[in-house]
């Protein structure tokens, strides 16, 4: 049996993530691979990267409540931002208008997570009243009660459009502000952000990944494809959105304590409708639903800029005085896509490499 | 014998419809109970009220002699009962597998955080539900179609699946609404079989709605017939194709 490594002999082997060696050698090579990221990336495509790595986990969050269990949530954004203000006032520093602990990172990054997803719980009940576009215009105001609060409670966000820094990087009592020094090699603040974020996306990928093979995401799924039936199997329909709510709001509050300190200030401004519609349009182009598709829906999103500002260079049109600018065009290719994904491949992104991957694994047969 | 399932004068109104009027019956453990009448007769509504999707607007139900007025359709069916559909409602987007997998949810034990981490309880646990639905796979004899996806299967072994998702909650009592509608006769015969042994080999109590008067009336071991929300006979199924009010019903009363 050793050398049929699709065999599969039991039902623990047939549920694991890398059924056989060929993916866990693939999955090694790319971590190594990541981690070499920050030795020959520029410093604003490392900047890329990581928004790309923080982004795909928020994105994950959004996917677990409304890929998996079917709850419209446009309030995304303000769980990322609760996560922010979170580690900014455990973490960040206290000046004279705003308070902060300067707490180390072990404490504030989980407190974050943990934070948002409290929020999630409080506003779960509603979802067990109200389903789909009902739903979805609750969590719309709750994005302007957000709004309202992070603008105005300015002892903690600093008020609009003035903000304040994010929390501060202290890991285990080391402090990594001005970077850290291994042997000959200096890491900067934002390296180690970097890694940081990789860390985290592996680990939390691997949590959607767990999630849909366990108990917790059949039910996500059967709520959100047929309530009455899921109700008649004996699931909580009141306990697993609350269960989806609290997991979505952890991750958003996970990937908000880390997105600002990139940049280091975060103004209260930032987290609007918008902000949250991005999230959706992201996990939409990713493909909603399924475990990858926000990962590659964030990178794509995220690197977009990147990739257009890369494109007009080359192309010598950004001398030239075309008649839209990078961010207009960005913009409107954005635009256009979630309009294609939605009409022509509604699995998004990851649809499309579902179904390369399989011509391939065919070829050069057609099926 | 006890009674698992009672209703006594029950009556359901939607608006001005009524479509239950004053129904009582007892239900006796391991009985195999059919309701037959003509449509809209308020046979599924009866499953429905029993189920807790409806909850009766008079009267009370008794499910193992308790009432379940308070009770919401899961806890009702974490005490046992569970059930099918008559248009089938499984989960499209999933495999046949997965379908059974949720059926076994209710014996999977182990919360969010675990199932994040998937910790060793959470893999001991789907292990055990996964025996648990490979039995119900092997009793129906669906193995091939453990791996497709349920939009991809035709329509009577959907059904088929339908009855191993309820099955693998391992209930005590089964709610089948019209097992072998829109089958042929080789699929009526399967599907009678299978719940002669549902019955008979696991011991369930077995609550049936048919159109299809043969398989009723040789499977059954008792029968109430429904016409306009009222309860026009209950009995023994021979009877019932006797019985002058139930010929009427299926029939038309000339005049």
């Amino acid at each position: 049996m050793k050398n049929r490594p699709n065999l599969f002999t039991d039902y623990r082997k047939e549920s694991s993530i890398f059924p056989n060696n060929t993916q866990k050698f693939w999955f090694a090579v790319l971590i190594l691979v990541s981690c070499t990221f920050p030795f020959f990336l520029s410093s604003y495509w490392k900047l890329l990267v990581t928004t790309s790595l923080l982004t795909a986990i928020a994105c994950w969050g959004l996917n677990i409540v409304s890929g998996l269990a079917g709850q419209i949530n446009l309030a995304h954004g303000v769980f990322v931002g609760i996560g922010t203000y979170v580690s900014a006032i455990i973490g960040g520093v206290a000046t004279s208008s705003v308070i902060g602990y300067e707490l180390d990172m072990i404490i504030w990054l989980p407190l974050s997570g943990l934070a948002a997803a409290f929020v999630g719980i409080l506003i779960s009940p509603v979802s067990a009243r109200l389903k789909g576009l009902n739903l979805g215009l609750v969590t719309l105001a709750l994005v302007f009660i957000g709004s309202h609060f992070f603008s105005n409670l300015k002892f903690i966000t600093g008020g609009a459009g003035l903000g304040r820094k994010a929390a501060s990087l202290k890991f285990l009592g080391q402090d990594l502000e001005a970077g850290l020094q291994i042997g000959n090699v200096l890491l900067e603040k934002n390296d180690i952000i970097y890694y940081f974020s990789l860390f985290l996306c592996i680990v939390m990928g691997l949590g959607v990944k767990n999630l849909t093979r366990s108990k917790i995401g059949r039910a996500f799924s059967a709520i959100r494809d047929r309530d009455i039936a899921a109700e008649a199997l004996g699931i909580n329909l009141f306990k697993f959105k609350m269960y989806a709510f609290a997991l979505a709001s952890f991750y958003a509050g996970i990937a908000g304590s880390l997105l600002f300190t990139i940049a280091g200030g975060v103004e209260p401004g930032t987290f609007n409708l918008l902000y949250s519609i991005i999230f959706i349009a992201i996990v939409i182009i990713g493909g909603a639903g399924t475990v990858l598709g926000p990962l590659y829906g964030a990178f794509f999103f995220t690197t977009l800029p990147g990739i257009i500002q890369a494109v007009l260079h080359a192309t010598g049109l950004s001398d030239t005085g075309f008649f839209l600018n990078a961010g207009e065009i960005e913009r409107i290719v954005f635009g256009f896509f979630i309009i294609f994904f939605l009409i022509f491949e509604p699995r998004g992104l990851w649809g499309i490499w579902f179904r390369l991957r399989n011509y391939f694994k065919a070829w050069p047969f057609s099926y | 014998m006890s009674n698992v399932i009672s209703f006594k004068d029950v009556s359901l109104n939607f608006g001005g419809v009524q479509a239950l009027k004053n129904i009582s019956f007892d239900i006796q453990e391991n009985s195999l109970f059919a309701i037959i009448g003509p449509n809209g007769a308020g046979k599924t509504s009866i499953l429905n009220c029993i189920n807790g999707i409806y909850k009766p607007t008079n009267g009370s139900i008794e499910i193992f002699g308790e009432d379940t007025s308070n009770l919401e359709p899961d806890e009702i069916a974490n005490a046992g009962v569970s059930r099918t559909f008559q248009n089938i409602e499984l989960f499209e987007n999933m495999t046949a597998l997965d379908n059974i997998l949720i059926g076994a949810h209710r014996h999977i034990n182990y919360g969010p955080v675990q199932g994040l981490f998937f910790s060793k309880k959470a893999r001991n646990e789907e292990e055990k539900a996964r025996k648990i639905s490979e039995d119900v796979i092997d009793f129906l004899e669906i193995e091939e179609y453990r791996y497709s996806y349920i939009i991809s299967l035709p329509y009577g072994i959907q059904k088929r699946i339908e009855l191993g998702r309820a099955l693998a909650m391992q209930p005590k009592v089964i709610l089948l609404d019209e097992p072998a509608a829109g089958m042929n006769n080789e699929e009526t015969e399967d599907i009678a079989r299978f719940i002669l042994d549902i019955h008979e080999e696991l011991g369930i109590t077995v609550i049936l709605i048919d159109h299809d008067m043969n398989m009723v009336m040789d499977i059954a071991t008792e029968v109430v017939a429904m016409d306009f929300g009222e309860k026009l006979f209950q009995g023994l199924p021979e009877d019932a194709a006797k019985d002058q009010k139930v010929i009427d019903a299926y029939l038309g009363v000339s005049g």
